[in-house]
């Protein structure tokens, strides 16, 4: 996919994205530099642990979400970075091994009144495992729109 | 600093976390996997871009600020994981060789309703580069509460 345009963002367009598969040594490698507690980093005392097994950070999900989609390419050359996020939500553990299925929603796009070249889309974040629904957020971006090409 | 239980906090209570510097290698590593964007992963391409140059993605600084927090001990086996995270705000870009303050405040202490041996602390995580605020943000986490054992 080329980088869409504000204009493209219509409300209730959906994006699926390639699932990826994690793993302990991934999810140690993320966890030991972003979150180190001891039911990411160590697979043995994560047994023992509040989760009683190896878990992957939350931020980790989060951030594997968003970098799917990224790979569709919907914001390529289009994209002008991003102010935020809100509402995450974690709603079960991912464990290793398990595929994370990332899709997403745009809930709202408009011009920036400012800016008639760029655009502020909202993006609905849905993950699911094997194992059922596992993280919903809701991400902020900045994109071109197709005024800015024409001015 | 040791780990504490869920009533030892007060809201208010602020935490100054140890700085971390992040380099250009790390920025680049880092957003390879998480966030695959030319002005993330390649420093020439990044001077095109509207940043004008290479920095670290979002998702690395907050967890980045989070793992400084982390590593002040208070939570260790006493945290229970979390629920979610709200209100994350990237403010000014990250560059290669920037140093990260990290701040953290209790913004609330709530008692779990269903699980009698677990509190609910919000901890919002605010960071800088010299004077810049970069990023903040406020994070949900579950705690354990002393045990009866220990309240007498």
């Amino acid at each position: 996919m080329s980088g869409l345009y504000l204009e493209d963002y219509t409300v209730g367009r959906v994006f699926e994205t390639e699932p990826v598969k994690l793993d302990a040594d991934e999810i140690i490698w993320f966890a030991e530099r972003h979150d180190p507690q001891i039911f990411h980093t160590d697979p043995e005392r994560a047994k023992d642990s509040a989760f009683g097994e190896h878990v992957a950070s939350g931020f980790q999900t989060v951030a594997i979400a968003t970098g799917q989609f990224i790979r569709t390419g919907a914001v390529d050359g289009t994209g002008l970075g991003g102010p935020g996020m809100d509402a995450i939500r974690w709603t079960a553990p991912v464990r290793p091994c398990e595929t994370l299925q990332t899709r997403v929603e745009v809930t709202k796009a408009r011009a920036t009144r400012s800016d008639p070249g760029r655009g502020v889309v909202t993006l609905a974040f849905a993950v699911t495992t094997e194992s059922g629904p596992v993280l919903t957020f809701e991400a902020t971006i900045f994109v071109r729109g197709r005024a800015g090409e024409q001015a | 600093m040791t780990a504490r239980y869920w009533e030892d906090y007060t809201v208010g209570e602020v935490f100054e976390t140890e700085p971390v510097t992040v380099s250009q290698a790390e920025i680049i590593a880092f957003a390879e996997k998480y966030d695959p964007q030319v002005f993330h992963t390649d420093p020439e391409a990044a001077k095109d871009s509207f940043y004008g140059g290479l920095i670290a993605s979002g998702h690395q600084t907050i967890g980045l600020a989070f793992a400084q927090f982390v590593r002040l001990g208070l939570f260790a086996e006493n945290a229970l994981g979390g629920p979610g995270m709200d209100a994350i705000r990237w403010t000014a870009p990250v560059r290669p060789g920037d140093t990260l303050h990290t701040m953290a405040e209790v913004v609330e202490l709530r008692a779990s309703r269903s699980r009698p041996t677990r509190g609910i602390i919000r901890v919002r995580l605010a960071t800088r580069v010299g004077d810049q605020d970069v990023s903040s943000f406020i994070t949900t986490t579950f705690l354990a509460r002393r045990p009866a054992e220990d309240a007498a």
